[in-house]
């Protein structure tokens, strides 16, 4: 009997014309890790494109998943970019607001309002 | 319902692919008892991390090592005991030194830690034995944080943490 499939770890690129969002799906843990960051590295490293994570599938994270997306930021952040986030599930928002990550990862929203002027 | 007094004990491998079967039997233990969403989401991310330090720090990657998990019910509370017979890890200066990234500046983000600083913040008590081995014994209170209160991991005032060593 295969349970509850959508717990495994899955990550799905999507290049669109303005950069690559990546969708994160399933339970990222210690033993997903090495994967994840094997994935993300190589896409963190075009610092021409943006990057997105969406985590609107993200079942679970732990300090192993959040640790590569600091190393991700702060190879961004090297290369004079950023990292952004969308659709962050409040199971994921508020462990990220628990740690203190959250003022770090730009949101996908932010960036629209600047884009368009913010509002009045 | 569930019986006190009983604990539920099992021996995993201490690797990785393991520690999904320890938060899935925690999720089956917890939800018995009444915990709350958000309790249970805490306790699978801490008892996670207990697992995460043994296989990286005390076992450091030997695959033929295991880790013993209890877990100790009460009317009052949950307990998760993660022992293994590793090298000793000194979580009390690790303890120490867990922060949160708060008030940080990019260039000074650190991972390291964060699995502790968790384990602290998540849970209302947070024991170390360090007896052949280490032991984490980490504690929930049952009713502790009112359902839905999703600032309970900001505000808790309850963080004990206890040494004792060996």
């Amino acid at each position: 009997m295969r349970m509850n499939p959508t717990n495994v770890f899955e990550v799905t690129q999507l290049e669109t014309d303005t950069g690559t969002i990546v969708y994160l799906q399933g339970q990222l843990d210690l033993s997903m890790s090495p994967y994840f960051r094997s994935v993300m590295e190589p896409l963190a490293a075009q610092q021409d494109k943006k990057l997105t994570l969406n985590l609107r599938d993200l079942k679970y994270i732990d300090s192993t998943g959040i640790g590569i997306i600091i190393s991700l930021l702060k190879l961004r952040n090297e290369l004079g970019t950023t990292l952004f986030v969308e659709e962050i599930s409040p199971k994921t928002q508020r462990l990220f607001d628990m740690i203190g990550i959250t003022e770090f990862l730009r949101h996908e929203e932010d960036s629209r309002v600047e884009q368009t002027g913010g509002t009045a | 319902m569930i019986a006190h007094n009983k604990p539920v004990r099992m021996t995993i491998p201490a690797h990785a692919d393991y520690i999904d079967v320890v938060r899935l039997s925690l999720y089956g233990i917890a939800t018995r008892m009444g915990y709350s969403f958000e309790d249970i989401e805490d306790m699978k991310v801490a008892v996670s991390e207990a697992c995460n330090n043994v296989i990286v720090h005390a076992y450091k990657g030997h695959d033929d090592a295991y880790i013993d998990v209890v877990f100790q019910t009460s009317p009052q509370a949950l307990s998760i005991r993660i022992k293994d017979f590793g090298e000793s890890f000194d979580f009390k200066r690790a303890a120490e030194r867990a922060e949160s990234l708060h008030g940080k500046e990019v260039t000074e983000l650190k991972a390291g830690g964060l699995g502790i600083y968790m384990m602290q913040a998540l849970m209302d008590e947070v024991e170390v034995i360090n007896e052949n081995g280490t032991e984490v014994v980490l504690t929930k209170w049952l009713g502790g944080s009112l359902g839905g209160n999703t600032h309970a991991a900001q505000s808790n005032v309850s963080i004990l943490s206890r040494y004792s060593s060996g």
